[in-house]
C-alpha cells in the first residue's frame, strides 16, 4: 500500500497532568479513509489522544497533524473537517433532538435552511424522525448515542473521531451504531475510534494501535496482532501484549 | 466512493462570527427557557414575592425628618428602588451557574470542537440573560406602581429604570461567570455566589440610608455599586442629584463587565 499523506499524524506526544503522566511519547498515523481503532485499557491514555487530536487539549510536546493541519497552529481549519463523538454526549438535554442538531449544524457554519435540511436527513438516517421533536432528556442511551454521531456528521466532516463510541450499548444498539459506522466508511469518511471491546476492532478495524501507559505497545492489522501473540483471539493477543510489553519506560 | 444523496453542507463564508455565534447561543438559551420554565420561576417570581413582602412588612416604617425621609419621599419610596436593585444582584449568579453547567457538560467539548467563535457562549449568556434581566425589571417596575412607587419623570424615567436595574445585573453577572469557572464545581459555585449577592445588597444604601448602617459597613456601604445603583434610580424617579451617582454606576458597570468579562473569556477557551 503506497503511503499518502495520512488523515491523522501523531509524533512524539506528551502530556501530563500534574504528575501523571497520561501520554509518553505518542507517535500513530491514521490512513485516509480507513478506520483506525485505539484498543487500550482503562487509563492508557486513549481519550487524551483523541482529545489532543480534537483541539480540545494541547500536547505538552510532539506534534499532531490532522488533515494536513496543525491542531495547535490551525485549530480553526481543523475544527471546520472534522466530526468528534465524545465519551458523554454533546447534547444540551433540554433541547429537541432537532433543535440540537439545527443548532450544532448552524455553529459549525451552515445556513439556516441547510442546517434543517441536513437535521431531517440524518433524524431518518439514524431512526429518530419520530423522537426528533421530544426533548434529549427523554432519550434512551442508544438513541442519544445515534443523534450524537448525527450531530457529528451535520457538516460532513473529512474524519471523524470517536471515543468509545459503543460504551455503555445493548448489543442491539452497538449492532445499529456499527451498521451507520460501516456506511459512512463506505462512503469515504475516515475514522478514528477507541473502544474496549476487542472483538469490535477485530471485525471492523482495518488498522489497530494498542496504547498501555501512555505509548503505543503495538500496531498492526487485527490478524497480524493476532499472529504476533500467536492466538487466535484478539483477547488474548491484547491481554499478551499488555503484560509482557507494557511498562518499558 | 458512494455518495449518498443529501443537502449540499458546504459552509459559507460568515461574517461577524462572533455577533452571529453569539445569537445561535443566545437564542438556544431561550430555547431551553421556554421549554422547561420552571426555570424562570427563580428569575422571575421569587423578585416580585421579595417585593411584595418586603415593602409590605418595612414599607409603613416611618423616616420622617430623617435622612431617607429628607427629600420627600416615603421609606417605601425609598426601599423600593433597593429592592428592584437587590433582585437583579440575587438572579445574577444563576449566569455564572448556567455557564458552568454547559462548561461541565459533554456540550462544552462539543463547541469547543466547532469553528465557531470562541466568545459566543458568554456572549450569548449574556445576551439571553440581558433578556431576563429586562423581563425581570419589566415586571417588578409593574408590580410596584400600585405598592407605592410613583415615578415623577414618567414613563421615560421607567425605562431608563428599568436601564439601569438591567446593567447592574448584567455587569454583577460577568462577574459572577468569572467566578463560577475559577470555582469549576456547580455544586461549590452554586452555595458561594449567593452570599457575596446577598452581602453586596445589605452593606449599601439599598435598605437603608448609608448613615443608619452599623459603623463598619459605612465606607464599604459608600463605593458599593448597589449604592450607586439605588441612588441613580431614586435620582431618576424622585429627582435629585444625578450626575455623581451616574458617573459612579457608569464606571462600575464598564469595570465589571470589561475586567471580569475578560477574564471569564480567557479561562472558557483555555485548553486543558
Amino acid at each position: 500500500m503506497d503511503d499518502p499523506t495520512p488523515a491523522i499524524d501523531v509524533s512524539g506526544v506528551h502530556k501530563a497532568f500534574g504528575q501523571v503522566k497520561a501520554l509518553n511519547g505518542v507517535d500513530l498515523a491514521v490512513a485516509p479513509g480507513s478506520l483506525t481503532a485505539l484498543l487500550g485499557p482503562n487509563g492508557a491514555g486513549k481519550t487524551t489522544l483523541v482529545r489532543i487530536i480534537a483541539t480540545l487539549s494541547r500536547a505538552d510536546a510532539g506534534n499532531v497533524r490532522v488533515l494536513g493541519f496543525d491542531v495547535v497552529a490551525q485549530p480553526r481549519q481543523v475544527r471546520e473537517r472534522i466530526g468528534l463523538t465524545g465519551q458523554f454526549a454533546g447534547l444540551d438535554d433540554a433541547l429537541s433532538g432537532r433543535d440540537n442538531l439545527i443548532l450544532i449544524g448552524r455553529l459549525a457554519g451552515l445556513r439556516r435552511r441547510t442546517a434543517a435540511g441536513r437535521a431531517g436527513e440524518l433524524a431518518a438516517t439514524f431512526g429518530l424522525t419520530d423522537a426528533s421533536s421530544r426533548l434529549v432528556k427523554t432519550y434512551s442511551g442508544g438513541m442519544r448515542r445515534r443523534l450524537d454521531l448525527a450531530a457529528s456528521l451535520m457538516t460532513r466532516p473529512a474524519l471523524l473521531v470517536l471515543d468509545e463510541p459503543t460504551t455503555g450499548l445493548d448489543p442491539a444498539s452497538r449492532q445499529q451504531l456499527w451498521t451507520e459506522l460501516g456506511e459512512l466508511r463506505a462512503a469515504g469518511t475516515t475514522m478514528l475510534l477507541t473502544t474496549q471491546y476487542l472483538e469490535e476492532a477485530d471485525r471492523f478495524a482495518d488498522f489497530v494501535y494498542v496504547l498501555n501507559q501512555g505509548t503505543v505497545i503495538a500496531s498492526g492489522t487485527a490478524a497480524q496482532l493476532k499472529a504476533r501473540a500467536r492466538t487466535g483471539s484478539l483477547d488474548e493477543a491484547f491481554l499478551a501484549l499488555t503484560a509482557t510489553e507494557g511498562s518499558p519506560s | 466512493m458512494t455518495a449518498v444523496t443529501v443537502t449540499e453542507t458546504k459552509a459559507a463564508p460568515i461574517r461577524f462570527r462572533g455577533v452571529r455565534d453569539s445569537g445561535l447561543i443566545a437564542g438556544r438559551n431561550l430555547r431551553v427557557l421556554r421549554k422547561n420554565p420552571g426555570r424562570m420561576l427563580y428569575p422571575l417570581v421569587q423578585p416580585l414575592v421579595l417585593l411584595v413582602m418586603q415593602v409590605s412588612v418595612f414599607g409603613n416604617l416611618a423616616l420622617a425628618g430623617h435622612a431617607a425621609g429628607a427629600a420627600g419621599v416615603s421609606y417605601r419610596e425609598f426601599l423600593i428602588p433597593g429592592i428592584i436593585i437587590q433582585n437583579a444582584a440575587l438572579t445574577a449568579p444563576v449566569t455564572g451557574l448556567s455557564l458552568l453547567r454547559d462548561a461541565g457538560s459533554g456540550l462544552a467539548d462539543r463547541f469547543r470542537s466547532l469553528p465557531m467563535s470562541r466568545a459566543a457562549v458568554l456572549g450569548g449568556r449574556l445576551a439571553s440573560d440581558a433578556v431576563v434581566f429586562t423581563t425581570q425589571a419589566v415586571l417588578l417596575l409593574a408590580l410596584a406602581a400600585p405598592l407605592g412607587f410613583r415615578v415623577r419623570s414618567g414613563l421615560p424615567g421607567m425605562v431608563a429604570i428599568a436601564g439601569v436595574a438591567v446593567a447592574f445585573g448584567l455587569s454583577i453577572a460577568v462577574l459572577s461567570a468569572w467566578l463560577a469557572l475559577l470555582i469549576n464545581d456547580a455544586e461549590t459555585a452554586e452555595r458561594t455566589l449567593y452570599f457575596p449577592a446577598i452581602a453586596i445588597a445589605f452593606i449599601s444604601s439599598a435598605f437603608a440610608p448609608v448613615r443608619d448602617l452599623a459603623g463598619w459597613m459605612q465606607p464599604i456601604a459608600r463605593v458599593n455599586p448597589v449604592t450607586a445603583a439605588a441612588s441613580v434610580i431614586r435620582a431618576i424617579a424622585y429627582g435629585g442629584g444625578l450626575g455623581f451617582p451616574l458617573l459612579e454606576f457608569a464606571c462600575w458597570v464598564a469595570g465589571l463587565i470589561l475586567i471580569p468579562g475578560f477574564l471569564a473569556a480567557r479561562r472558557w477557551q483555555a485548553p486543558d
